[in-house]
């Protein structure tokens, strides 16, 4: 325990170290977040009254794009000199290693929510209603999901040619489940949805806010729970 | 097969589209300097990466100081070492804190005398404050050593340790391994500079298309013959 | 032999259920257009929904076995079983597709069940789209897919879960009363999955041969 937590935290400082040193990757993150925000709001102003509902959505796109960033770098690291082979040979556990790039990838995709989130509730004309603890706790729990499969991935694309475009494919697909009850929850907790009517039969969405957050607690844990056993069969060659 | 080797590999096969290795049996029992060579693709990368356990053979077994390899790991990779043309350092962290995470990893007592002792050794002290990415060749080879034995293994594997070395940092390397080996680490390299070779070898191990053909101590075979064509060689004294 | 002769059954069990289905067990159209034979498509449409899941369980399986033994059958077996599902997941989609247009005209909305047929397809191309992009070992190609294989099974109920979000307007809105109807389902169920089942194990055996191709040459 002592040594998996001592080695958990060797690994996460040596890469925020890294993405402290080199400054690549989080104004990147950012920056592309503000332009798939920007560019959905102006295309959503053609009808104003849809301009609330593209909110949370977009709120999602951006955090898994930006996401993508962050995960694919993490193994690209790693790839470059080799490094990985020096982890392998470490006795450090496969699982170990894939909880410190995730908490990597948790933390970064965090700094960035903390920036984006307020510019998509300006943009979107967005206000919060609901328990701002909820609201960081969903905006938490998806975070922790997107992170969960682009981590993972993150190790495999590596080998290819493609990258970050196969990134993104194995990402969205494993990760589309999720986005439904993710946007129905922003949709509750930014009033857009009246707290009212939610769970009738009244709206294209059925279900409460307290079976969205655990559906995405849900998800959280079979995912990072499956990658964290499955992590070393990838990362092996 | 003696029960406490050093080294034992109990016929591993391992085939990627075709069969690389094919039931390769070898024995280590006490320290020292083994040279395996072989021509490109003979396998020998596929060798060093088996024992490394940076590869899952096909089938057969390797046990590191009567350890199996696959069962009780994390013991075996504690006494492993590694260096590979690639330099296995982070080019965006210095010198001291690449060997700092290492340390850290391995979970090495006394992180900071044992750090400051090597960086002596490989004649880094200077550089320690630098990043990675800024050291020459030569350097960040020196530094891949010190980065393998940082939590002072028992055998090193080295898998074409000289490409690219200039003289001073080929005799660090020398200096290194012969150090290493004097104080009773077993050294397992490959290169293709035969005559680099056989001058740090105490054995020399020849693979060839799959199987190991030839496996002498270096007083036992004819040093310019075995430089001049050592598969030839091979063939004929096998 | 045996496959040929499993084959030969399985044809005349699609010709005959096809011949039942619009003969005996035709089901009246939509209201509006009850001469029309388009809710036939049922048939082909719930067998394949089925045979696509169950291609996803081989998948599963088939990963897990390999992760476990290494064994190059089981790789084949998940590779099979994903080009397979592929095939049943488009069918799914494409006539669910026909007779949501010709029962509720559109061609497609999300709706729970449209969804995670959607999503079945989008995880199986995927995995043949990983499959052709990984260079490497083949061991290391076969774990990977293998991984994405049990992630991808896992994701299946969490769309099924997630799609119960959405208003649902796959209703059916007919039942199969009359025995013919019943005969004719019954023997497309059983004819598709044998279909299906004949796949696998032929695409099966022709990447093991394809396989034995590449290493001797």
């Amino acid at each position: 325990m002592n040594y998996f937590l001592q080695s958990l935290k060797s690994v996460f400082v040596k890469d925020v170290l890294i993405e402290l040193r080199s400054r690549q990757v989080l104004p990147t993150m950012i920056v592309q977040g503000m332009l798939i925000v920007w560019v959905l709001r102006i295309a959503s102003e053609a009808v104003s009254s849809a301009v609330t509902v593209v909110g949370p959505v977009a709120l999602w796109i951006a955090f898994i794009f930006s996401g993508l960033l962050a995960q694919e770098r993490s193994f690209a690291a790693e790839h470059d000199e080799g490094c990985i082979n020096g982890l392998i040979v470490a006795p450090i556990d496969e699982g170990t290693i894939y909880l410190a790039k995730l908490l990597v990838n948790v933390v970064m995709l965090s700094v960035y929510e903390l920036v984006l989130t307020p510019i998509v509730m300006l943009a979107f004309k967005l206000t919060l209603s609901g328990n701002i603890g909820l609201f960081i706790l969903v905006l938490m729990l998806g975070n922790i999901g997107i992170s969960s499969v682009g981590t993972l991935f993150s190790a495999v694309v590596q080998l290819t040619r493609t990258r970050g475009s196969l990134l993104s494919i194995l990402v969205l697909a494993i990760l589309a489940p999720m986005m439904v009850p993710a946007t129905f929850a922003l949709l509750i907790l930014f009033n857009v949805i009246p707290p009212e009517l939610a769970g009738t039969g009244a709206l294209a969405f059925v279900g409460t806010l307290k079976t969205a957050i655990s559906y995405m607690a849900v998800f959280d844990i079979v995912f990072v729970t499956a990658c964290w056993l499955l992590f070393g069969f990838v990362v092996k060659e | 097969m003696a029960e406490n080797a050093i080294i034992a590999v109990n016929e591993v096969s391992k085939a990627f589209t075709r069969p690389v290795l094919k039931k390769v049996s070898l024995s280590v029992d006490t320290p020292q300097s083994l040279f395996v060579c072989g021509i490109n693709g003979a396998g020998k990368s596929t060798f060093l990466k088996l024992l490394a356990g940076l590869l899952q053979p096909d089938s057969g077994s390797v046990f590191i100081k009567g350890k199996c390899l696959r069962k009780e790991t994390e013991y075996v990779k504690s006494k492993l070492g590694i260096i590979m043309h690639q330099s296995m350092v982070y080019p965006d962290l210095t010198v001291l804190e690449n060997l700092d995470f290492f340390a850290r990893l391995y979970g090495v007592p006394g992180r900071q005398e044992r750090i400051r002792l090597l960086l002596e050794q490989v004649g880094l002290t200077a550089f320690r404050y630098d990043k990675a990415s800024v050291l020459s060749r030569g350097l960040l080879q020196r530094l891949s050593i010190a980065r393998a034995m940082v939590h002072e293994p028992e055998v090193m594997f080295a898998d074409e340790p000289f490409t690219g070395l200039d003289m001073t940092s080929t005799d660090y390397l020398t200096a290194m391994l012969s150090d290493f080996r004097s104080r009773g680490g077993t050294v397992i390299m490959t290169t293709h500079d035969v005559s680099q070779g056989l001058r740090c070898a105490d054995r020399v191990v020849v693979i060839d298309q799959g199987g190991i053909i030839l496996d002498r101590g270096i007083s036992q075979i004819d040093p310019s013959r075995f430089a001049n064509d050592y598969v030839q060689y091979a063939r004929e004294s096998a | 032999m045996i496959r040929r002769i499993l084959l030969f059954v399985n044809l005349i069990l699609i010709l005959a259920s096809m011949w039942i289905a619009l003969t005996i067990g035709q089901i009246r159209g939509p209201q509006a257009n009850p001469d029309s034979v388009v809710r036939n498509i049922i048939y082909a449409h719930v067998p394949s929904s089925i045979c696509a899941m169950l291609c996803f369980v081989v998948l599963l399986v088939a990963s897990i076995g390999y992760l476990i033994t290494s064994k190059r059958t089981w790789d084949l077996l998940a590779m099979a079983s994903a080009e397979v599902g592929t095939v049943f997941a488009a069918i799914l989609n494409l006539t669910g597709s026909i007779f949501s247009r010709a029962e509720w005209g559109m061609w497609w909305t999300p709706s729970p069940r449209l969804v995670s047929a959607a999503l079945l397809w989008f995880l199986c191309v995927v995995y043949l789209i990983l499959r052709s992009s990984i260079a490497g070992s083949a061991d290391k190609k076969a774990r990977i897919c293998a991984v994405y294989g049990i992630i991808a099974f896992l994701d299946v109920p969490m769309v099924y879960i997630s799609a119960r979000y959405m208003q649902d307007i796959h209703q059916p809105s007919f039942s199969f009363d009359a025995a013919g109807q019943r005969l004719a389902f019954f023997m497309s169920m059983a004819s598709i999955v044998l279909l299906g089942a004949l796949l696998i194990w032929i695409r099966t055996d022709l990447l093991k041969i394809k396989n034995r191709l590449e290493e001797h040459f």
